[in-house]
């Protein structure tokens, strides 16, 4: 029996014995870790939230450890990537993106600078061992994360040299060959990884031979042949196929003569963009790119933006080459064999009857340019030799987005037929790992992170301070030469302030507003990291479900779902 | 009381509140048995009070609590702070409290403090009401307490209005508010007079401090707290304290309704001591009243498109704005980090203002 | 030590005996000499307290209510309108449970305005809750106000010590003033168990829900019921060390054999036993009871003073409109248990401070010896004065 107190006192904190949690009538609040859109944009599968936020306590080593899990390559994706994480940066609505390809540069060279160990340790001596084609940015990344998952990988290369088109094809003025042999070396000197050079499938072993020998295989080859390229019918004598002339411009540092003159460049990838800057720096009158794409605009549809590096672009464009959008070259004007000049004609993607997409051309809009050289640079597809088989068509298309080929077989990187960057291809290399070790342990497919992407309409940002991106030194249009590289460093300083930019979105930015806020006093905050990792706990005896928190989180961390009871 | 009897006693107290030991020479509480007591802050008013979802008036005397610290004792005036936070068995307070009537939190409190002066004891006397029970009921005993020097520290959680006995207008209502004594009708539109300028004749009392706060602030309100706290003499804190049941907004947005309310210059936050202006928050871009009305269901009746004099109150509610604005001299001058728009950053850890 | 002194003089002098931690009040007639005489006590570093000057006496009752909840032993004193600006902070003290003193000098309430004495405050506030007790002498009010301090600690209730204005207040009177090593003996130092304290965080003034509120109301009623027997406990244990005592609950003079009695509070007490003294040969004898304690009400005290009388007079000094005395009222229906129950007249006398005098003892009786004699009547009223219409 209760008996009241003299004068009608209660103790201290009494209240306590209320259960206000009992109010909540329609939601409460959670902790939902929502996958920020940097993260969801990178083929590579990096987090970027989740390094930046390490480095936003300055806690670089273990950034860069972070990173890795994904994407062992920070040095080189830092310099070559197209970055779609910065375009999908929720804060462009504030201020502008993250830099944040240059801070993942800087993590990539502070890790050579100063030795940090890949977070990954030896491979038991019975682990089954995988097979893996090809030592480009995909074979190797599928390597790495073997190692990493516990597995050995042994590659076979066809070539002299690991790294792929990485080595073969990217200009030195975008990535340094210093850099990219020493993130290279450092991964294949892991433990677990056999590197096989000059073994070429087809010529040197087979697939079924691997497929016998070893516990899976995991096909990156890439795209060396060519695609065919003819304008109705008609093929130059001299015809300099793009990705061939870049290789040999990178083998012997040499062009063919009529490059001096008017070059016309067809085609809207980094070949086509390589090759014109080379050309241009190589002395060429002019060069012009003719392309079907779109540039980059407020009124550029995703599906139809040239796919470059946005920054090449912007460079591009500053040596002065010349771009036409939504063109092709409809007719290629000979005087014998030699091409004298071009007809260009307006195109765009539009939909037909069935929603699909197709190329019109606009009658009416066709000009004539006289040239010295047209440079097709329309792709290429896979080597069909070793893979019969496996191929549909030009190349692989698994259907799923582990690669699966068939049992125990990936396929990887460019050769997949939808891919086209570097990130993409270590993204590749990353699944197929995973999947094997998932079908290995008998599973069908590995996990999925089923987490919603948090846009930015789902943040506070009245609780972000304006910042400025980091600006970064480039060397001027006149310095610019075949070797040094364009884009400069930034500092240690720099990165980290630029890490502070990040608005962590979806993840708790540990800004202590709930705890703050709540009028209920019900969110607790903690020492030791609660289950969900963040720092706080929602103490849903006394939480009235008001809301408040989750409109003033910052990062939409919290959110308002529906009380089940 | 001897320095280190003091010390001594407010570690005591914070081993008892559960509070961090201030300096590495006071022993350390010992382990906290839950998370809840092992908050690294001060629980003066503890969770299970009874305020309405989203109350601004609870998180504000919240944080109130925090800044102010266990050695503190609180007189409460009548009004919905004291009816939520105390029906008997229970009180969500961790310090000492008396609630006696609606009109004389400032009278108890002197009495308070003159007992903790005769005993020759520390301990800082703290008297709380809402707008009804200072602007307009309270009024006589807080001026007198003012005059007579109590070393008070008297904070009025501004709800705008009598909410307790159910949104009766006060003299803090503003202009053209809609409560159930000035409706909104045919004949009216709203609250006919003005929200009494509080501050200003509190100021004329010439204490050593008294000061505007929000809870859209709260960094900033703790800091005018803190400081509070640290004056010998009487001083004064107005905190504007959104009411969700009384201005009709969403639960959720209490905050926003502040920070707008703030933002627009209808709620000036500014710090006088000895009567003079010693500092503002500045406004870093002025937003227009209409922002901060239209979340509001106590304004609805000025949205009303077919009503001409809904625009001429919108227009009044502006020009009274801009009047702040233009007296205070709120207009910010650049980015400033403690400014209307830099108080509330954060960073990964806590806030960003007031960190090195 | 005798000494004369004036009534209020004598009632600072033994408020600072108490040495009371917080003093409050706010000017009234005819209060004001008590506070003019401690203000005078504190410049003169006669009494070192924290003395509030307020701006109102709401504000004095809530500075003593706020003082004694921090644990202070804490005074105040007030009358007439005074009193009833406090009142709403009177209840609360009292429903609070927080022990503190006031005096009361006692005076009408406005309209019209009137500074002069009768007993209308202190009736207004009757059902506050506070101890009341009245005095009818300086001596017994001196006395009263430092039994009161030790009432109020032991009861944990207000103790309102009641002295007519004027007729006492402003009365030189040889007193016998207690020493300082006396009250030092006889009261302890302040304590207050419910005491806000921040080692022991309570919260006071709760709201208490109608599942509560009649056993609180019924522990407020036996709280005062229990002080009947503190009051006469610690009247003894005063006289023990004063050497005399302050008039208990009540007290029975005059001729205690008589059949007829006058039953008062306050100072008129000592015109009646005056006028029993030169009248008694004209009218006969009466027995005077000299009511204390009018909260807690002694109703048993009260049975066994009237035992054998026939006819009992009550003096009020204030009335209810539209019932009487209220005094009379009372006495009448604790009497009526009885089986031989004297019958009570009740007269209000001296409203508004109209002179008292001696022959209003032979007047009073003289007039009950009429079996028709009203039983109440504004008994000093000359109703020639007003219109017809008004009487
Ligand atoms: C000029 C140019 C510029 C580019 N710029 C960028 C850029 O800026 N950013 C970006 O993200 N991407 C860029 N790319 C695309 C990027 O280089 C590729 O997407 C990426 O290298 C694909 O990696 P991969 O591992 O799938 O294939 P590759 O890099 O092509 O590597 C395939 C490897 O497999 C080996 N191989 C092939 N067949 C066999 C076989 N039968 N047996 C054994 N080994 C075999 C090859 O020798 C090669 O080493 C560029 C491409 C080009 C051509
Ligand atoms: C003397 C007196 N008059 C009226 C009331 C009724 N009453 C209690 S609280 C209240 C309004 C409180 O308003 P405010 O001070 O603004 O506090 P809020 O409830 O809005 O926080 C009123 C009118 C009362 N308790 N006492
Ligand atoms: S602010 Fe507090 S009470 Fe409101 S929903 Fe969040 S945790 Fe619950
Ligand atoms: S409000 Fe801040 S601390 Fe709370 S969950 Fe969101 S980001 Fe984390
Ligand atoms: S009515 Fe308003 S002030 Fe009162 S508890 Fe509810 S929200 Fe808070
Ligand atoms: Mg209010």
């Amino acid at each position: 029996m209760v008996q009241i107190t003299r004068g009608q006192w209660a103790g201290a904190g009494t209240s306590l014995d209320f259960k206000t949690g009992s109010w909540r009538s329609t939601q409460r609040p959670v902790h939902i870790h929502a996958k920020a859109p940097c993260h969801v944009s990178c083929p590579a599968g990096e987090d970027q939230q989740a390094w930046f936020a390490l480095l936003q306590e300055h806690r670089a080593e273990e950034a860069w450890a972070s990173l890795v899990n994904a994407n062992p390559m920070p040095g080189v994706t830092g310099r070559v990537c197209p970055h779609p994480c910065e375009t999908a940066c929720n804060r462009v609505q504030v201020d502008g993106a993250l830099a944040i390809h240059n801070v993942e540069r800087w993590l990539g060279d502070e890790a050579v600078r100063l030795g940090w160990d890949y977070p990954v340790v030896a491979p038991a001596d019975n682990a089954p061992t995988v097979a893996i084609v090809g030592a480009g940015p995909g074979g190797l990344s599928a390597a790495y994360h073997c190692v990493r998952l516990g597995l050995k990988a042994e590659i076979f290369e066809a070539l002299p040299e690991a790294g792929g088109l990485l080595r073969s094809a990217l200009p030195p003025t975008r990535l340094p060959r210093a850099a990219l042999d020493r993130e290279i070396d450092r991964i294949i000197a892991l433990p677990g990884i056999t590197l096989n050079l000059r073994q070429r499938l087809g010529r040197d072993i087979t697939i079924d031979s691997l497929r016998e020998r070893f516990d899976a295989v995991l096909l990156s080859p890439g795209c060396e042949l060519p695609k065919p390229w003819s304008v109705k019918g008609a093929v130059p004598a001299d015809l300099h196929e793009g990705l061939q002339l870049l290789r040999d411009f990178m083998d012997h540092g040499a062009l063919p003569d009529n490059a001096k003159g008017d070059v016309i460049v067809h085609g809207g990838g980094n070949t086509a963009m390589d090759i014109c800057r080379i050309v241009k720096r190589s002395g060429a009158k002019s060069v012009t790119l003719i392309t079907a794409s779109g540039l980059p605009g407020p009124n550029t549809a995703p599906d139809d933006l040239i796919n470059v590096v946005p920054r090449e672009l912007e460079e591009a464009r500053e040596e002065g080459i010349e771009i036409i959008d939504h063109a092709t070259v409809s007719r290629l004007i000979m005087k014998g064999s030699r091409v004298t000049g071009v007809e260009i004609i307006s195109l765009k993607k539009e939909s037909g009857k069935d929603g699909r997409k197709r190329r019109v051309e606009f009658e009416g809009t066709e000009r004539v340019v006289s040239v010295d050289m047209v440079v097709p640079c329309v792709g290429e597809q896979v080597e069909p030799e070793a893979f019969e088989g496996y191929l549909d068509g030009a190349y692989f298309w698994p259907d799923n987005i582990y690669g699966r080929m068939a049992p125990r077989v990936f396929a990887i990187g460019d050769a997949r037929g939808s891919r086209g960057t570097v990130a993409a291809a270590i993204g590749d290399g990353r699944l197929a790992a995973e999947a094997v070790v998932a079908e290995l342990a008998g599973e069908i497919d590995p996990p999925a992170d089923a987490r919603p992407t948090m846009e930015a309409d789902g943040l506070n940002t009245a609780y972000y301070a304006n910042a400025d991106r980091t600006r970064v030194l480039k060397l001027a249009v006149s310095e610019r030469t075949f070797e040094a590289e364009i884009e400069g460093a930034i500092s240690r300083t720099e990165a980290l302030a630029e890490a502070q930019r990040c608005l962590s979105c979806g993840n708790c930015l540990a800004c202590d507003n709930c705890w703050t806020m709540c009028p209920d006093n019900a969110v607790i905050k903690t020492t030791e990291l609660a289950t969900d990792g963040s720092h706080y706990v929602f103490d849903y005896d006394f939480c009235k479900g008001c809301g408040l928190c989750t409109q003033e989180c910052p990062t939409g961390y919290i959110q308002s779902v529906a009380e089940t009871n | 009381m001897a320095k280190s009897d003091t010390s001594k006693r407010l570690s005591e107290l914070r081993m008892k509140h559960g509070r961090p030991p201030a300096s590495p020479s006071e022993p350390k509480a010992e382990r906290a048995a839950t998370l809840r007591e092992a908050q690294p802050r001060f629980r003066g008013l503890e969770s299970g009070h009874r305020a309405c979802q989203g109350c601004g008036e609870a998180l504000a005397a919240r944080l109130v609590m925090e800044g102010a610290g266990p050695d503190v004792m609180v007189a409460n005036a009548t009004g919905c702070l004291e009816v939520f936070t105390t029906p008997w068995p229970q009180s969500a307070w961790r310090v000492p409290w008396i609630h006696s009537l609606f009109e004389n939190s400032a009278a108890v409190a002197s009495g308070m403090e003159s007992a903790m002066k005769a005993k020759g004891k520390h301990t800082k006397v703290l008297s709380f009401g809402g707008d009804g029970g200072t602007y307009d009921i309270g009024f006589q005993a807080l001026s007198g307490m003012l005059e007579r020097h109590h070393n008070v520290l008297y904070v009025t959680y501004d709800n705008e209005a009598y909410m307790n006995t159910g949104i009766q207008r006060s003299s803090s209502t503003p202009h053209a508010a809609s409560t159930t004594t000035s409706p909104a009708g045919k004949e009216r539109m709203g609250k006919r007079h003005l929200k009494k300028d509080l501050l200003s004749i509190i100021a004329a009392h010439h204490i050593p401090y008294a000061a505007s706060a929000s809870v859209a602030y709260p960094g900033d309100l703790q800091r005018k707290v803190r400081y509070a706290m640290g004056v010998e003499g009487p001083t004064f804190l107005v905190i504007h304290s959104p009411c969700p049941l009384g201005w009709k907004h969403d639960s959720a947005m209490t905050i926003e309704v502040a920070r707008r309310g703030v933002q627009c210059g209808l709620f000036p936050l500014v710090e006088l001591e000895r009567g003079a202006l010693t500092n503002i928050m500045p406004i870093r871009e002025p937003r227009p009243v209409a922002d901060y009305l239209e979340l509001q269901g106590r304004f609805a009746h000025l949205f009303n498109k077919n009503d001409y004099r809904a625009q001429e109150e919108l227009d009044h509610l502006q020009a009274l704005a801009d009047h702040n604005i233009e007296t205070y001299g709120l207009r910010g001058e650049g980015l400033d980090p403690v400014d209307s728009t830099g108080a509330g950053h954060v960073r990964r850890g806590g806030p960003l203002a007031g960190r090195s | 030590m005798r000494e004369a002194l004036e009534g209020s003089l004598a009632i600072a002098r033994a408020v600072a005996l108490t040495k009371p931690d917080v003093v409050a009040a706010y000017p009234i007639t005819p209060q004001t000499h008590i506070v003019e005489n401690l203000s005078r006590l504190v410049a003169d570093g006669n009494l070192h307290t924290e003395f509030v000057s307020v701006e109102s006496e709401f504000s004095a009752a809530s500075v003593v209510l706020g003082a004694a909840a921090a644990g202070a032993r804490a005074y105040t004193a007030s009358a007439s309108q005074g009193i009833l600006l406090m009142s709403e902070v009177m209840f609360n003290i009292a429903g609070l449970r927080v022990p503190l003193v006031m005096t009361i000098a006692n005076r009408s309430v406005g309209a019209p305005l009137n500074i002069w004495n009768d007993q209308s405050d202190t009736m207004a506030v009757r059902d506050a809750g506070w101890i009341q007790l009245h005095c009818a002498s300086n001596q017994e009010a001196v006395d009263t106000t430092i039994q009161a301090f030790r009432i109020a600690q032991e009861t944990d209730l207000p103790v309102a010590v009641n002295m007519d204005g004027f007729v006492l207040t402003h009365t030189m009177e040889v007193i016998d003033m207690p020493t300082q090593e006396q009250v030092d003996k006889f009261l302890p130092p302040f304590e207050f168990a419910g005491a806000l304290d921040p080692a022991n965080p309570r919260s006071m003034g709760t709201l208490v829900d109608p599942s509560f509120f009649p056993e609180v109301r019924h522990s407020h009623h036996a709280a005062l019921g229990k002080a009947l027997a503190k009051i006469v406990e610690i009247d003894a244990a005063f006289k023990k060390v004063f050497g005399r005592a302050a008039g208990g609950l009540l007290t029975v003079e005059g001729d205690k054999k008589a059949k007829v009695g006058i039953l008062a509070m306050g100072s008129v007490i000592g015109t009646m036993l005056a006028g029993l003294e030169h009248y008694q040969g004209e009218v006969g004898p009466a027995r005077i009871i000299k009511l204390r304690s009018y909260r807690p009400f002694p109703a048993k005290a009260l049975r066994e003073a009237v035992k054998g009388l026939e006819k009992l007079v009550v003096i009020d000094r204030a009335i209810s409109p539209g019932l009487g005395g209220l005094l009379g009222t009372e006495v009448s229906a604790v009497l009526s248990t009885l089986e031989k129950a004297p019958k009570v007249y009740n007269y209000a006398l001296g409203l508004g401070g109209r002179d008292i005098p001696e022959t209003m003892y032979r007047d009073l009786l003289k007039t009950i010896e009429d079996r028709k004699a009203p039983r109440f009547a504004v008994f000093d009223a000359d109703l020639d004065k007003l219109p017809p219409e008004d009487r």
